[in-house]
């Protein structure tokens, strides 16, 4: 087995992966976008493994193979950062969310004692075993 | 049950910027038909499980004839009938957010329903009911927007080495920096319930921080404090989650050195 062949079949893995997810709606958004550019990275460099080399002495690079796995390194804590925030922004929406919940259901249940509407589900938030707590009480 | 929760209808609009919480309210509830004198003041419990502390603390307080409102923290208690049973406002989050986020809920409630002084007080029976209203005696005569409730002797030396370790960090000259027995004007209420204050933890440092930034004075004021009646800290409960705390702190006062505000963040996406 050459290593042109081996270069090829990994890049192709990779990308074929990447677009079967992307495909199937496991990844949405500005993720597909990251995760595609990555496939075609993959499959550019498995079908031209000489990249490497070229792009390395083109660089200054003694030992090309190294350029790989650094340029890989970065993107990688790149990405790493990202879905940090990402999760940071989400936490901040989960608790507004969670505490506007509080609030509204608080309101409707006003509503209800006062006997201007009844809504036809019992909108409660109460996690489900402490519904069985106050059914039990 | 149901006159207490009528009698306290608010009728303070919030003035100043007006947010989405304030907006509705003005929308809403000025116009209502029944408007009652002025229930300026909401008392704040944040409550995770805490349904036999509370039946000995909210009697304590309800005789005073000063609103509640117990937030519960998910709890999977009895919290909230209890509450309810006692006469307070009850606020159920279906997630669990911690204290802070928590008494947050409660800042908001105040804001949207127009209560323009909050006094926080802990579930645990830690706090004096009875001395809600130095706070308020002090927050009158310094005119601070903020007045802590504190309680030095409570510290063990771990804490103080702690806390002194804090102040150096931030320059807060704050005694007791975790006091959860604390009194909020509107200006603060209106900052602490904004999205900026959302990713905060805890009830200490972070909101000290985010009051000094805003301009907002902060004053302490002695007050009597008990033993925990149940269970411990929750902060304070072993040696992992107090190195995490302490390192989580340390990180939130170290990005916030130096009173130089960066440009505030709109936060445009975040639900109101």
């Amino acid at each position: 087995m050459s290593l042109a062949f081996t270069a090829a079949a990994l890049g192709l893995l990779i990308a074929g992966g990447i677009l079967y997810l992307v495909r199937r709606d496991h990844l949405h958004g500005s993720h597909a976008v990251w995760w595609l550019l990555v496939a075609a990275a993959a499959l550019l460099f498995g079908f031209f493994p000489s990249l490497v080399d070229t792009l390395g002495v083109a660089l200054g690079v003694k030992y090309p193979p190294m350029l790989l796995v650094i340029i890989g390194l970065i993107a990688l804590l790149l990405k790493l950062v990202q879905l940090d925030i990402d999760l940071s922004r989400r936490e901040r929406r989960l608790r507004r969310l969670t505490q506007k919940v509080a609030l509204l259901e608080y309101e409707l249940h006003q509503r209800t004692a006062q006997g201007e509407t009844k809504p036809a589900v019992e909108a409660t938030a109460v996690p489900l075993t402490g519904r069985k707590r106050r059914q039990a009480g | 049950m149901l006159d207490l929760a009528r009698r306290a209808t608010p009728v303070h609009p919030h003035r100043g910027r007006r947010t989405a919480d304030v907006q509705y309210y003005t929308q809403h509830m000025s116009r209502s038909s029944h408007v009652h004198p002025p229930a300026p003041l909401l008392v704040v419990i944040p409550a995770h499980n805490e349904a036999e502390s509370l039946a000995e603390l909210l009697p304590q307080i309800q005789s005073r004839g000063t609103t509640v409102l117990v937030v519960s923290d998910a709890s999977r208690d009895a919290t909230a009938e209890v509450a309810r049973a006692h006469g307070a406002r009850v606020l159920q989050l279906p997630v669990q957010l911690g204290a802070w986020g928590a008494t947050q809920a409660g800042l908001r409630f105040a804001l949207r329903h127009g209560f323009r002084h909050v006094v926080t007080l802990d579930a645990d029976g830690q706090h004096e009911p009875a001395c809600i209203g130095d706070l308020l005696a002090a927050q009158r005569e310094s005119g601070a927007e903020v007045v802590i409730g504190t309680f030095p002797e409570r510290l063990s030396r771990a804490r103080l080495l702690a806390w002194r370790w804090f102040r150096a960090l931030t320059g807060l000259r704050v005694e007791d920096l975790t006091s959860g027995f604390r009194c909020y004007g509107p200006r603060a209420i209106e900052v602490l319930a904004s999205a900026e204050a959302t990713l905060l933890d805890y009830q200490d440092v972070g909101v000290l921080l985010l009051l000094r930034k805003h301009g907002l004075a902060v004053r302490e004021t002695p007050v009597q404090m008990y033993p925990r009646r149940n269970g411990r800290s929750k902060v304070f409960a072993s040696w992992l989650l107090v190195a995490h705390y302490m390192l989580q702190t340390t990180v939130l006062c170290l990005s916030r050195v130096g009173r130089l505000s960066l440009p505030r963040r709109r936060y445009a996406d975040a639900p109101t």
